[in-house]
Order: C-alpha cells, then sequence, then structure tokens
C-alpha cells in the first residue's frame, strides 16, 4: 500500500528520468546480444549491421562445438561457488565470535580485520603468489579459491548484524540447556539469513568476475576461468572478425549472473538500500 | 550430503590430472586467440584460415606428425607477459612460448630464457637463412634467443578504386608520395575528386601506431633514437619534423580524427578513405574483403611499406618468434624443442598466408610466397625493416610512453617539442629504474 502511494507520487518527469536510466543501463546489454546473433563477416565493414536482419545462432553453436568455454565455465561455478561457501562458513563463524564471545585480544583482532580492508590484493599480490607456487597450489582449485576466503568485510558485515541480534536469544537457549555450537547453529544462523543471502550474491558475484589472481594461478588453460579464458580467446588484431562469436561468450558468460540477479534480486536491492544490516 | 561432496572432490581432483600416456610432453603457450570451436581437429593447414586458425591447425599436425611427442597448448590472453612472468616466478615456465622480439631483451636479459643455438643446431637450421630483420629481432649480445617466426610492421593498406577516382594510379599501382609536401598536395587532391579523406587514422587508443611513425620516420632520417641501453633521444630537429609534420595532417584535415582502431579498420573496409596505415596482420583481412563480390574493397585493395617521405628507406619492424623459458629438461624434451623448430621453419610459408612476412630468406624469395597476393609489393619490407637495438629493454612500455606523447603531438593537445621532450623524459626515467 505503502509502495504503490509512493509510485502514485512520482511525476511524469520523474517517469522520464527512470525510463531514460533504463534504457541507459540495457543499451549495452541489447547492443552485445544484438552482435551475439550476427554473422562475423558481416560485423568487419561495420558492427551497425546488428540493428537489422538476418540473424544468427551459429555464434552460440560454436561454443558448444569444440570450444573450451564450458569447461572455463564449470571452473568459474566451482571456484564462485567453492569461495561463497567458503566465505560465508568463515564470516558466520568469525562474526559470531567476535559479536557474542569474549576472548583476550577481542578487539585488537577485530581492529587487524578491518586493517584487512585497507590492504589492496594487489599489495601482496607477489608474495601470495610465491606461496601458492610453494605450496604447488597454482592451476588448482583450492589455488582459486583460497584467497577469496579472505574477506575482512564479509567478518565486518556479519559481526555487525550478529551484534544487532537481542543477546536475550542466546541466553533464552542457554537455560534450556543449548550448548555454544546449538545457539550458532540453531538460533543465530537462521536470524542471519538475510545478511548470508546479500553476503552470498556478493561473494559470488565478485569471485565470477574475478580476472587478476586467476589470470596468473591458472596459467593452464584448462584450468582458466570464464573472465580469463574469455580474454584468451579473443583473437586478431583489434578483435576485426570473430566479434559476434565473442560477443556470444560474452553472453553466455553472463547467463549464470542474471539467473543470481534475478533469484535474489530482493537481497540485492535490501543490500543495495543499506537495509540488510540492523 | 556425503555425495554433494565426494562429486565436489571428484571435480577438484580433475585439475590436478597428470598425463600417464608415455609421450614426451611439450608444454607450449601462445597468443593469437582460441579457435577450438572451428579449428579444434584440423589438421589441414592450407585450409586454416588467420592467425589463430593457421596455428591451431599447425600443432595440431605437428601432433599428428609426431605420435612420440605431445605438445599441450595453453593460450593465453594477448600478449601473456604477465602470465608468463607469474610462471617464471612460480618456477614453472612453459618449454615453449610465442614472443614479441621487442620484448626477448627483458627475459634475456635476467637469464630467464634459453639460447637457443642448440636447438638450431639440432633441428638443422643455420641463422643465415633467418631474414635480416628477423635476426637481427632475435640476437642479443651476438646470441640467439629465439626461433624467429615473422617480421611485422606498418603498412599503407590503400584503396585503389578511390586512388583511381583520384588520378593517383599509374601503371596499375597507386602513386605513393615521395616526400611530406608530396603527401599533403596528394591528400588534397584525392579529397577534392573523392569527397573522401585521404588517410584513415586510427589515433585514439592506439599508442603504438603513432609510436610506428615516429621510429620510421626519425630511422629514415638517420636518427639514432637509442644512444645507449637506459637512454632514448627524440626531442630534436629530426623528431620536431616527424611530429609537427604528422600535425599538419590533422590541422589540414586530410585524415580522419577521432577514431579508434576497430572504428579505422571499418572504415577502410567500408571504403570511407584512401590510405589506412596499420601492420601486416591487417592483410588477411582486408583481402578476404577484396575478394568477397560485393564488398566496398572488392578488387580494389594494394598495399604497402610505408613510403620514403625523408632519409633513406628504412622502417621500424618487430616480430614473432618461439623462445624457450630457462627450466630443467630432459634429452627428449630437449630433442622435441628441437623437432619442433625444425616442423616450424618448414611451415614459415603457411604463417605467411596472414600477411607477416616470412622469417627465412627461402621462404621470402619462393615463388610460393611472391604468388600470394600483395606479397611482392610488401616483401621489401623484411629487407628495409629495422628493430630496435636488442640492448634496448622495456621496449613494449617505451612504445606505450611514445605513442602517448605522439598522439597528443599529432592531435594538438601538445606541442611537438613538449610531447618529444615529456616522451624523452618517461622513457629515460623508466630506463633509469632497470637493473
Amino acid at each position: 500500500m505503502a509502495a504503490s502511494s509512493e509510485r502514485g507520487r512520482l511525476t511524469p518527469l520523474g517517469w522520464a528520468a527512470l525510463l531514460l536510466g533504463a534504457l541507459i543501463m540495457i543499451a549495452p546489454i541489447a547492443w552485445t546480444l544484438l552482435l551475439s546473433l550476427k554473422d562475423n563477416a558481416e560485423l568487419v565493414g561495420h558492427s551497425g549491421a546488428a540493428l537489422h536482419a538476418p540473424y544468427t545462432l551459429e555464434n552460440y553453436a560454436a561454443i558448444f562445438g569444440n570450444s573450451s568455454t564450458t569447461r572455463w565455465l564449470l571452473n568459474s561455478a566451482i571456484v564462485a561457488l567453492g569461495t561463497t561457501a567458503g566465505v560465508l562458513v568463515l564470516a558466520s563463524l568469525a562474526g559470531y565470535g567476535f559479536a557474542r564471545l569474549e576472548f583476550p585480544f577481542r578487539r585488537t583482532l577485530f581492529v587487524i580485520v578491518l586493517l584487512g580492508l585497507a590492504v589492496p590484493s594487489q599489495a601482496v599480490i607477489l608474495p601470495q603468489h610465491q606461496l601458492f607456487a610453494w605450496l604447488h597450489l597454482h592451476n588448482s582449485y583450492p589455488g582459486l579459491i583460497l584467497p577469496g576466503l579472505i574477506a575482512p568485510f564479509s567478518v565486518f558485515f556479519m559481526t555487525t548484524y550478529m551484534r544487532g541480534i537481542p543477546r536475550e536469544l542466546d541466553e533464552a537457549a542457554m537455560l534450556d540447556g543449548a550448548s555454544r555450537f546449538t545457539i550458532f547453529w540453531k538460533v543465530i544462523i537462521p536470524l542471519t539469513i538475510p545478511a548470508q543471502s546479500t553476503l552470498a550474491v556478493f561473494t559470488f558475484l565478485g569471485s565470477w568476475n574475478d580476472y587478476w589472481w586467476p589470470l596468473i594461478s591458472a596459467t593452464h588453460s584448462n584450468m582458466y576461468t570464464l573472465t580469463v579464458g574469455l580474454a584468451a580467446a579473443q583473437m586478431n588484431y583489434a578483435q576485426t572478425s570473430g566479434l559476434g562469436f565473442l560477443m556470444a561468450q560474452a553472453v553466455f558468460a553472463s547467463i549464470p549472473i542474471f539467473i543470481v540477479y534475478i533469484v535474489f534480486q530482493k537481497q540485492i536491492v535490501r543490500a543495495m538500500a543499506g537495509t540488510a544490516v540492523r | 550430503m556425503r555425495r554433494a561432496a565426494a562429486a565436489l572432490l571428484a571435480l577438484l581432483a580433475l585439475g590436478s590430472c597428470a598425463p600417464g600416456d608415455h609421450k614426451t610432453h611439450i608444454y607450449l603457450q601462445r597468443f593469437f586467440g582460441e579457435c577450438g570451436a572451428e579449428y579444434g581437429a584440423s589438421t589441414d593447414v592450407a585450409k586454416a584460415e588467420g592467425e589463430c586458425g593457421i596455428m591451431t591447425s599447425l600443432i595440431n599436425r605437428f601432433n599428428a606428425e609426431n605420435p612420440d611427442l605431445r605438445i599441450d597448448v595453453n593460450v593465453v590472453a594477448w600478449p601473456g607477459y604477465p602470465q608468463l612472468t607469474a610462471q617464471m616466478a612460480a618456477r614453472d615456465p612453459p618449454d615453449l612460448v610465442t614472443m614479441h622480439e621487442g620484448v626477448i631483451s627483458d627475459y634475456a636479459a635476467k637469464g630467464l630464457l634459453d639460447r637457443v643455438e642448440p636447438y638450431l643446431r639440432a633441428a638443422g637450421i643455420s641463422p643465415d637463412t633467418f631474414t635480416e630483420a628477423s635476426r637481427r629481432g632475435v640476437t642479443i649480445g651476438g646470441h640467439i634467443y629465439g626461433l624467429p617466426w615473422d617480421t611485422h610492421g606498418g603498412l599503407f593498406h590503400v584503396n585503389t578504386a578511390l586512388f583511381a577516382k583520384a588520378g593517383l594510379m599509374r601503371g596499375g599501382k597507386p602513386m605513393l608520395p615521395n616526400s611530406p609536401e608530396e603527401l599533403i598536395a596528394q591528400a588534397h587532391q584525392f579529397e577534392a575528386r573523392t569527397g573522401k579523406p585521404y588517410l584513415i587514422q586510427s589515433l585514439v587508443g592506439d599508442p603504438a601506431g603513432a609510436a610506428r611513425n615516429v621510429y620510421t620516420y626519425m630511422m629514415a632520417q638517420g636518427a639514432v633514437l637509442f644512444p645507449d641501453p637506459k637512454h632514448i633521444k627524440l626531442a630534436t630537429p629530426k623528431g620536431v619534423r616527424v611530429a609537427e609534420f604528422f600535425r599538419r595532417i590533422n590541422v589540414e584535415r586530410v585524415g580522419t580524427l577521432n577514431m579508434d582502431t576497430p572504428a579505422a579498420i571499418a572504415a577502410f573496409v567500408s571504403g570511407e578513405g584512401g590510405i589506412y596505415p596499420t601492420g601486416t596482420w591487417m592483410i588477411g583481412s582486408f583481402e578476404k574483403e577484396a575478394t568477397t563480390p560485393g564488398r566496398p574493397l572488392y578488387k580494389s585493395y594494394a598495399v604497402f611499406p610505408y613510403p620514403r617521405l625523408w632519409g633513406e628507406r628504412i622502417e621500424y619492424v618487430s616480430g614473432h618468434s618461439w623462445v624457450v623459458p630457462a627450466r630443467k629438461r630432459s634429452p627428449e624434451q630437449r630433442a622435441a624443442i628441437a623437432r619442433f623448430f625444425r616442423f616450424m621453419a618448414a611451415h614459415n610459408f603457411d604463417w605467411s598466408r596472414t600477411g607477416h612476412l616470412p622469417a627465412f630468406r627461402q621462404v621470402l624469395d619462393s615463388p610460393q610466397f611472391e604468388a600470394l597476393p600483395e606479397r611482392q609489393d610488401i616483401a621489401p619490407l623484411a629487407t628495409i625493416g629495422r628493430p630496435l637495438p636488442s640492448y634496448v629493454q622495456r621496449q613494449s612500455a617505451i612504445e606505450g610512453l611514445v605513442g602517448e606523447e605522439m598522439a597528443a603531438a599529432f592531435t594538438g593537445q601538445k606541442p611537438a617539442e613538449k610531447a618529444l621532450s615529456d616522451a624523452e623524459r618517461r622513457v629515460n626515467e623508466l630506463l633509469a629504474e632497470v637493473d
């Protein structure tokens, strides 16, 4: 009801602005889609050919032909899902510890975790690369997943969220004889589902789109993620031929992202509006 | 839950499978793109097209002809040097790598590449068979660090139909200028008669193109660009002459402005201008347009090295090569690399169909190569081509800095003297940091 009345307040100018914004947002996506449906040779002379028929699905057929795209897609899925699962587990446990438990140097440790937010990944890339080389973890799934588990923001996010849950719930459960882990697992975790969803979505998207670490860690093409694989697939100068195929690969790579956005739309909007943390 | 965990573990294990086929494995890393969808099973090199298609088919053919060996291919995002450097840091470099000749010095100076003379000897390849440009490109301090694979450089790609309309054809060939004044005069005549720009230029986001122009025409005037490994010399009257000439082209509006490379390519194949100065790598695409009925370039394409505008007929070139990163290898692997060298040298003609010039004189002089369209016209590039001195490191980064400053001069964002001084200062600062 409230939403409906708010909608009613939007002026025609507001609607026009919204429409314009939506068009600006959707234009590159539509352009990519149209290019992916065109014959490569036709695009060499004029990419404007994408605006009119004939269209073809041959670029998509090529993806499923002998290309490595499906392998890269699988790698991206494993890495993104593995990273997301790991981050949720670690951030939840750490968040619970910082929010609920009393232990020596708790505040100091929390500050150290927060300091991690100020360290860009590029600053530690050399020792990180050397460490993974020493551990023989390059070109492996653990090698691609483990760096993503260093997630100080996620720990901060879960700590903040858990601090907002009334302690009385823990105390009531303790009176009923629940252990620390039972309280964590059966009382706190169910109450953090909105935060977990938000964190999962952003971790998944960040991991899916990551380019830098997979570029230097996955140096064998069978271990490429989609981002690296698509960059490697780009052939010839300035992509003068094969533009349609490249766009088809990009569209194909975006499908999981679209699905994630559609399924978790509510959580993403809430997170963007800053309402997930209460 | 257990099944899911088992499935996940199985998937994780996939990444660490080792080959178990009793073959000698060689790990090759290259750029030129991934085209497995079209050429994944192709061994018919003659039917393959484009850099990616020909390269993929060549390696497939090598594997098919050498059943005791296996080339495992890793395709990297162009140019692949961040990955190669990471692999070297992890002590796990490939056995063979495609490398631009201008980059060899960076790795060779740190002992990260093997000298390839033993492989060449084992393959029966004499360095005397290399073209002059290729030999210079892979030789550092008197030692050879790669099997040269091609020579590439700037070319004037010409729309002959528009040149004919402009009255600039003689004996079926375009009349290219012999001096800056002649170029400007031709350009005005061309524009007056065709209503189209004489030059199609990619001035946006193409520092390599701007650097190529300056290197070429300063070298042609006899300028010594790098008097020593730590210094570049650009801010000279010769440099100013070149920068001001390219600025004049834009002031007099005889070339396109505000185009990036894809836009310039599209304009040229759509018949929107007379000359597109770009590299050998575009010949294959333009030839395809020139042989497709109905296309604007149909039967209207010719290509030549950059014209001599000042001094000598010399042109800046680079090339691709195969290098062997330093690492421990078995005698079988070393023999396999030599066999790969022999195979690739024997197929250098196939690669020259891409538009790049062959690295071997016997291919350059062969009737087979001369029979390819336009090749007789561009063949001189292999002789007049000059790479930057092999003692200069960071050539790729230098090209970016010089190109950025020169593009600013050409488009009038900076006076020529200031752009040249800035380029000189930035490059010298970079070189001062090199070990």
